[in-house]
């Protein structure tokens, strides 16, 4: 069987049929005076779809002007206003953007928001360049200020005071959503909502679950392309369909014991990000018998909401998030996937701009290498600057690291 | 000048005083942020210390935490491996922003301290996040009684807000003589006496201050009456950077460092009926750090330091990586010059590695800014 024939069928065309179309359909609002707003990730989107609100992802377009190679002219551009080299690629990428590029955007940039919202939870960043963006366009911005997960608890061993303080913002974000829609706040529209976001959580478990087969049916470069739903558009029937139509595909290949490579020699863990430029590296990887089986990003997203409790179950699905815990959390992540997904090397992915995602990955590697006698490897990258690592270099380490493994 | 010198000596053996204090059976806890109540420590009758790196190279901590981590708490972190505070019996760590969160993970998981704390600070001063700081500053209160095996009373409670606050007013009518033309005393005599209070037991840093306020306005040795300069920038655990200034014709009359003018401008209401919570509400308002969401609060702090103390330029020293301060920096740069000020950004690792280029770039500064002027 031809790599080719071994390219999944439903996620071909993924971005055109997807992503493409969530830019166009912004734009299309924005051009229509519906409300846009710009998001970042581990906010509760599912409060703007409930009330009709086009979420924008900020991030997601870093991503494709990276894959696009258009992000490090637009860093520049950022740089050139004052903002260090040193921050996260995606907010350089994004404000280079906003201060104007002659060459045209991809997607035709992102469009101009009505508003901005964004958490402390995953990061500072969020709220830090967001609030740049909020002075350029002179919009509003609301933060939801969320509190540590310092335990690491997952989401039924959360404190009450966090639930309590968490909850108390969620009525203000709803204020503050009509005020700036005037459209009323529709409780069984929020319902439906969760109810969506729950099934493709669910959907999205399953096919990671599908994915511990031997051989893999599912590497990282089309997890990292499927998982655009989880994150952007958790509660929409269009995540649910696609979803549905992935999962039953893949069971079909688990059946007929159709694998990403023909010849499954290393079964990797992907932690943090992947390098959006050059989503080619995950093929490297397969020419070289590995497969990326899981990454940990894509087990980050997913939550379980009630209808009849919809605060404290945004809550309890928010407040776990991996980049809002202590690094424990992270580690059980990983050492949860290498043993059930049959792991025998990881692979850590540092991110230059981005402390969250750096800091502590010496902590994983210890930890999986003393439980569970597997290797990883700390990869000094950048997800969207290239400038930082050459790609000749990183093959170079990835393929010492696969010989380490094979000895 | 004769009082200055206890300042000195503290910071020259800046381990003394909490090894002083641990000889008699208390303890000592180190801390990072300048959002830790330390009033809540000091009334446990334990030592607050903040925990400083030093200059130079972090071998030890390059091991564990990568190039691009904030080369403070990793410089901190490289004095933990090395020893240097293995007399702590508790460290405090504050939420306030990522690279805090992340030296926690590492404090955690590779130094000898064994008691570990976390604060969950809001980056809001809205009434709900003084409801939930409130309620974080009284869980932590609960933690040292516990840890250290003592009941924090409402009297002991009173005592540290008070020394605290006295403190305080001592640190602002210091600050305040950089305002006199010429000012009384220079940035870097300031900043010892400032940085001495953060590793040494309040009420003998108050007894230290009184006096020297009582002898410096007769002082005979002015000092040199440079440029006027304001340093904004994030946190300065060491004199070398004013030195530096000072020593190329620059006098630093004010500040916007967290272990600066941040730290002791607002006081603690001592008649609140709830000091706890009095506590709490201090820190949230207090002059924001920049990882608070109000950073406009800041600005206005740094714009009004700039025309009080009536500053011919501006320093802006980040100190990589930090975040939260790299994002404000084009703004208040902008605000500043938008004022008339000439400003001189610098993004620096916190060992002041590049010394020379460093001196260069200062040292052009001055000398331009002086022309003009």
């Amino acid at each position: 069987m031809s790599a080719l024939d071994r390219r999944l069928k439903s996620t071909s065309g993924f971005y055109k049929n997807y992503v493409k179309r969530s830019y166009e359909d912004a734009h299309c609002a924005k051009a229509e005076k519906r409300p846009v707003a710009w998001v970042a990730s581990t906010f509760p989107v599912e409060t703007l779809q409930a009330m009709d609100i086009v979420p924008v992802w900020p991030e997601n377009y870093a991503s494709v002007c990276a894959a696009r190679q258009v992000s490090v002219e637009l860093c520049e551009l950022a740089e050139r206003e004052g903002f260090s080299r040193d921050l996260c690629s995606y907010s350089r990428c994004v404000l280079g953007s906003i201060f104007g590029s002659e060459k045209e955007l991809p997607e035709g940039g992102l469009p101009r928001p009505d508003f901005l919202v964004a958490t402390t939870s995953a990061c500072d960043t969020h709220m830090k360049w967001f609030q740049v963006a909020s002075r350029v366009y002179k919009v509003p911005f609301f933060v939801l200020d969320t509190p540590y997960n310092i335990g690491g608890g997952e989401s039924e061993h959360l404190d009450k005071s966090h639930i309590d303080y968490y909850e108390s913002q969620l009525s203000d974000l709803f204020d503050f959503l009509e005020k700036q829609t005037g459209a009323k706040f529709d409780r069984y529209k929020l319902s439906q909502t969760l109810a969506l976001s729950s099934w493709t959580s669910r959907l999205w478990t399953e096919i990671q679950d599908l994915r511990r087969n031997i051989p893999c049916p599912m590497d990282a470069r089309d997890a990292f392309s499927a998982v655009f739903f989880m994150l952007c558009l958790p509660g929409s029937q269009v995540a649910v369909d696609f979803y549905t139509q992935l999962r039953d595909e893949l069971r079909q290949r688990v059946k007929e014991g159709i694998g990403v490579v023909e010849n499954e020699r290393f079964r990797l863990v992907w932690d943090n990000l992947p390098l959006w430029y050059n989503l080619r590296i995950f093929e490297y990887l397969n020419s070289l018998g590995a497969v990326v089986v899981a990454e940990v990003f894509s087990h980050t997203w997913t939550g379980t909401l009630d209808p009849d409790r919809p605060y404290e179950s945004l809550a309890r699905k928010y407040l776990p998030n991996m980049a809002n815990s202590t690094i424990q959390r992270r580690v059980n992540i990983v050492l949860d996937l290498v043993k059930d997904f049959h792991v025998n090397g990881v692979i850590l992915p540092t991110n230059w701009g981005c402390r969250m995602m750096s800091v502590g990955e010496t902590i994983v590697k210890d930890a999986v290498y003393k439980k569970l006698g597997v290797q990883s490897l700390i990869l000094d990258v950048d997800s969207s600057d290239w400038r930082v690592a050459g790609e000749a270099q990183v093959k170079e380490r990835l393929a010492t690291f696969l010989e380490t493994l094979n000895r | 000048m004769e009082a200055l010198q206890p300042f000195r000596k503290t910071l020259s053996d800046r381990h003394e005083a909490a090894k002083k204090w641990k000889s008699r059976n208390r303890p000592v806890v180190g801390w990072t942020c300048t959002y830790t109540p330390e009033e809540v420590i000091y009334a446990a009758d334990a030592l607050p210390v903040m925990v400083w790196g030093s200059l130079g190279e972090t071998n030890l901590a390059d091991a564990y935490m990568p190039s691009n981590s904030c080369s403070f708490a990793r410089s901190c972190f490289n004095a933990a491996l090395r020893g240097d505070y293995d007399y702590l019996e508790g460290f405090v760590e504050s939420t306030s922003c990522d690279n805090r969160e992340k030296t926690y993970d590492m404090w955690v998981n590779y130094s000898k301290v064994p008691n570990i704390y976390l604060i969950n600070t809001p980056h809001m001063n809205t009434e709900q996040a003084h409801r939930f700081f409130h309620q974080e500053v009284v869980k932590f209160k609960e933690w040292m009684e516990r840890t250290f095996k003592t009941q924090i009373s409402d009297d002991s409670l009173n005592y540290a807000v008070g020394e605290y606050n006295k403190n305080r007013d001592f640190l602002r009518k210091i600050y305040d003589l950089k305002s006199k033309k010429p000012p009384v005393i220079s940035g870097t005599e300031y900043l010892e006496i400032a940085l001495a209070g953060l590793v040494m037991p309040k009420s003998e840093h108050n007894a230290l201050m009184s006096r020297f306020l009582g002898e410096v306005e007769q002082r005979s040795d002015l000092p040199h009456d440079g440029l006027r300069l304001l340093v904004s920038g994030s946190v300065v655990d060491n004199t070398e950077l004013v030195k530096l200034i000072e020593s190329v014709g620059g006098t630093v009359v004010a500040d916007d460092w967290c272990t600066g003018s941040r730290y002791f401008w607002n006081n603690v209401d001592l008649g609140s009926k709830d000091l706890l919570e009095a506590i709490a509400r201090r820190y949230l308002n207090k002059v924001p750090s920049s990882f608070m969401y109000n950073r406009e609060e800041r600005f206005k702090h740094v714009k009004e330091l700039a025309k009080r103390f009536d500053v011919d330029g501006v320093v802006m020293f980040v100190i990589k990586y930090c975040d939260t301060h790299m994002f404000d920096a084009p703004l208040l740069r902008d605000e500043l010059k938008a004022m008339g000020l000439p400003v001189l950004y610098l993004e620096w690792e916190h060992s002041m590695s590049g010394f020379a280029g460093l001196k260069t770039r200062i040292e052009a500064f001055i000398e331009m800014v002086g022309g003009v002027k």
